[in-house]
């Protein structure tokens, strides 16, 4: 018996336990290293493409047939995705900053709008040398694609992402509760008195647990639409120079080709317009007379099971919604969506996201490779084959995807974009999160008092704003 | 006969003053246990001094250094002097959310370690065994649960419109009530999460602290004639303030670096009615990428909290009472 001497245990001293316990520890540090240093993280310390998304594991799982479907066309790129959990995409953005932080940045990562002119500024790799390359290969994918969508993702004439999927700010409306207030389905050119006459006979048809306009206090969905709306925003928008080489090549015959730019700026605060006074105003009167809640910040995580209840009246979301009302037991029928309330025009709001390749990545032809093959047809059915999100594409936003589901008027999704081409994407300048929490923090309080709040809280947020965008400027 | 019995010697001693009868090889091996009584305490202590420095010290020192540059996690830091110091004094912001942190010190240690000493009081009185044992787990649970979770619950149970809170309230007649949407609905509403989550430590520590109070203590008031409340105005209180000094101060720094909860209640709104000094730093640091001033105010804070703790220890010789 090993450690017995003369028929008695030998007895352990304590420099054999501390020996012992030396050796555990050390044995413990050596067996727990790759874990210590990251490197049992799939993807990293391989030549792997890491590719960073905004999601569960779940959603890295589902992007696992296509994968398989481009290592079957790329044998020699393995790829990796690494699915980020985050409440919302500011967070998304901190999470990927500290991972450039730590010296280990993904090689392509899933960016919306939110963070697009951040990511140009300091992250992200421009494609332009990539789409001119493959600009046989690119014409059936811009064809498909609405311009508003790629200039949305162009900065200072260069473009950085292909769009993938994106949403615009349409009016979701419960049909049961229209029909219960005698309501028909609003015209496609409704107006905001419209809207407030139809939030009233909602009320007066059901007073209590019902609320007829419900939204969050956010960068989409928020404000913003009621802005855009009356032709403002609480950011001046501005245009670049450039970006020829992609209109001219690619949307040549565009009707909208002439609006087209070398992308967005959003240089100089604007909270003390008079319109963006009128449209606050509006929502306060809303407030008021108990037609919409005070906006809570945050995310619409609790919306869809109120609206599936039918407590809900109408609510501005994008087409992702469809897949959540339809889990949530809601029929085909028994909601819709329609164009946002015309004001003095009926521009609407848009997010879009897509793929950008970090400055950091090892291998960028190998990441625009991934990247082309996610634009295309086959790939995006792989990515979406549910109304979770519009493709970007607008031959994928068909009968077929909301077969079942609904709503009845899907096709306001994509029409949003080739009736309205002046809309536009959500104002998200590289100060971005700056920005948003200036925007966030000054709504709830401008909504919920008198006109005098209102004139100090717009007054707070024009001052937070210059603040925000001189900032890092 | 204690006075006549010579002091015991250690053989080491005995050796090193060349005592008859100390052993050539008892001094050597008294000399390796001497050694090795002064290197055994280090070693036990060095994973903690270890840890200290690299995660405690190591970051104090870093954001220092860190509070004179600009820097974003991206591009290089630049040395930049004071600039983010004098940014962040004139920052309205970072101004608002310093005050609010301090009044909600104010507001939330005195609910806490109040309510807490209640309780505490109160299981301690009469009661059977396994009642006590359940009052104290369901006191303490809330503790254990993540603060962001039980505060993503309590979005739930005070959201205006269909919020269980404003449910019951409605069964009385009482009108729906703005919780997260006003200034102070939502200030209260994170007091109240706070100290309903945090209370049980301090209750905890209270019951530690009667238990050490001796029965004859009050048996002695009693036959002094005192009553109910009397006994714990002056006996509970006044034996139980080293107990009372050790849970304020671990209140107080724990909720000057109040975070979760109003972070995830009310993202520090409406307005910067909820923003906190922590908050600030992580909206500076990690979503505004201004690490510079992120590090400004953290020293601040850093700074207030040394303040208050070495006030705390110096009143309590006027206040802290032992046996």
């Amino acid at each position: 018996m090993t450690g017995a001497t003369n028929g008695h245990l030998r007895e352990i001293t304590r420099r054999t336990a501390l020996g012992a316990l030396g050796a555990g520890i050390i044995g413990a540090t050596v067996a727990s290293w790759p874990r210590l240093t990251g490197t049992d993280i799939p993807g990293r310390g391989d030549n792997s493409l890491s590719i960073a998304i905004m999601g569960t594991a779940a959603d890295a799982a589902a992007r696992q047939r296509a994968i398989d479907a481009f290592t079957r066309l790329h044998p020699e790129i393995r790829v990796k995705v690494q699915a980020i959990q985050a409440a919302d995409w500011k967070d998304f953005f901190t999470k990927i900053l500290t991972m450039v932080a730590a010296g280990t940045p993904p090689d392509v990562v899933y960016v919306a709008t939110e963070g697009a002119q951040l990511f140009a500024e300091k992250l992200a790799h421009p494609l332009d040398e990539f789409v001119r390359r493959d600009a046989a290969d690119m014409r059936e994918f811009f064809d498909d694609v609405h311009p508003s969508l790629v200039e949305a993702f162009m900065y200072k004439g260069s473009l950085y992402q292909l769009p993938m999927d994106w949403n615009a700010a349409n009016m979701y409306y419960n049909t049961t509760a229209f029909s219960q207030a005698g309501l028909e389905r609003p015209a496609d050119d409704w107006t905001h008195v419209d809207f407030r006459d139809s939030l009233t006979a909602m009320r007066k048809a059901r007073t209590s647990d019902f609320t007829p306009y419900y939204w969050t206090n956010r960068l989409f969905g928020g404000v913003v639409p009621w802005l855009y709306a009356n032709d403002t925003s609480f950011l001046k928008e501005t245009r670049s120079t450039g970006g020829e080489w992609l209109w001219d090549d690619f949307y040549a015959k565009d009707p909208s080709r002439s609006l087209r730019s070398g992308g967005y700026q959003w240089l100089e605060p604007n909270a003390d317009d008079d319109r963006v006074f009128e449209s606050f105003d509006y929502l306060r009167g809303l407030v008021k007379d108990g037609l919409g809640v005070r906006p809570e910040e945050g995310g619409g995580g609790s919306l869809v099971g109120l609206f599936a209840s039918n407590r809900i009246g109408t609510t501005p979301a994008g087409g992702y919604w469809v897949q959540g009302l339809h889990e949530a037991g809601m029929g085909a029928n028994d909601f819709d969506v329609q164009f946002f309330p015309r004001w003095k025009t009926q521009r609407h709001q848009f997010g879009t996201a897509g793929y950008a390749i970090m400055k950091t990545a090892k291998d960028k032809d190998a990441a625009w490779e991934w990247i082309k093959f996610s634009a295309g047809r086959e790939a995006m059915e792989l990515i979406f084959p549910n109304p979770i999100t519009t493709p970007a594409r607008r031959s994928m936003v068909n009968e077929r995807l909301y077969a079942g589901k609904g709503p009845a008027h899907w096709k306001v999704f994509y029409d949003t974009l080739d009736r309205f081409p002046t809309t536009g994407p959500i104002p998200a300048p590289p100060q971005q999160a700056a920005v948003e929490t200036a925007l966030m923090k000054n709504v709830s309080l401008a909504v919920s008092g008198d006109e005098q709040q209102l004139k100090q809280a717009l007054g707070s947020m024009q001052r937070d704003l210059e603040l925000a965008l001189r900032r890092q400027s | 006969m204690s006075t006549t019995t010579p002091p015991r010697q250690r053989p080491d001693q005995a050796a090193r003053r060349g005592r008859p009868g100390a052993a050539p090889a008892a001094s050597a091996s008294a000399a390796t246990g001497r050694n090795r009584q002064r290197w055994l305490p280090w070693i036990f202590l060095a994973p903690t001094i270890l840890g200290m420095g690299l995660f405690t010290l190591v970051p104090i020192v870093a954001s220092v250094v860190l509070a004179f540059f600009r820097w974003d996690i991206i591009s290089a830091p630049s040395f930049v002097g004071f600039d983010n110091f004098s940014e962040v004094v004139q920052d309205p912001t970072v101004r608002v959310s310093f005050l609010n942190t301090i009044v909600f010190v104010v507001v939330a240690v005195a609910l806490q370690l109040g309510l807490a000493l209640a309780l505490a009081v109160m299981v301690q009185e009469k009661m059977p065994a396994w009642l006590r044992v359940f009052f104290r787990s369901a006191f303490f649970f809330p503790l254990i649960l993540s603060a962001a979770s039980v505060s993503i619950f309590m979005r739930y149970l005070f959201n205006e419109q269909f919020g269980v809170v404003n449910w019951f309230l409605s069964l009385v007649g009482i009108p729906a009530v703005p919780w997260l949407t006003t200034p102070g609905g939502s200030a209260a509403v994170v007091v109240l999460v706070y100290v309903w989550q945090n209370f049980g430590f301090s209750f905890l520590l209270f019951i530690g602290g009667l238990a050490s109070i001796p029965v004859e203590t009050y048996e002695a008031a009693s036959i002094d004639g005192a009553t109910g409340w009397r006994k714990h105005l002056h006996v509970t209180l006044p034996l139980l303030s080293p107990t009372t000094l050790v849970a304020s101060v671990m209140a107080i720094i724990n909720a000057l670096q109040v975070f979760d909860q109003p972070y995830v209640l009310t993202r520090g709104g409406p307005g910067d009615s909820t923003r906190t000094a922590v908050m600030v730093i992580f909206e500076s640091a990690f979503q505004r990428l201004e690490f510079g001033q992120a590090s400004v105010i953290g020293v601040l804070l850093t700074l207030i909290i040394m303040a208050i703790t070495a006030a705390q220890f110096r009143l309590s010789k006027r206040f802290v009472f032992y046996q």
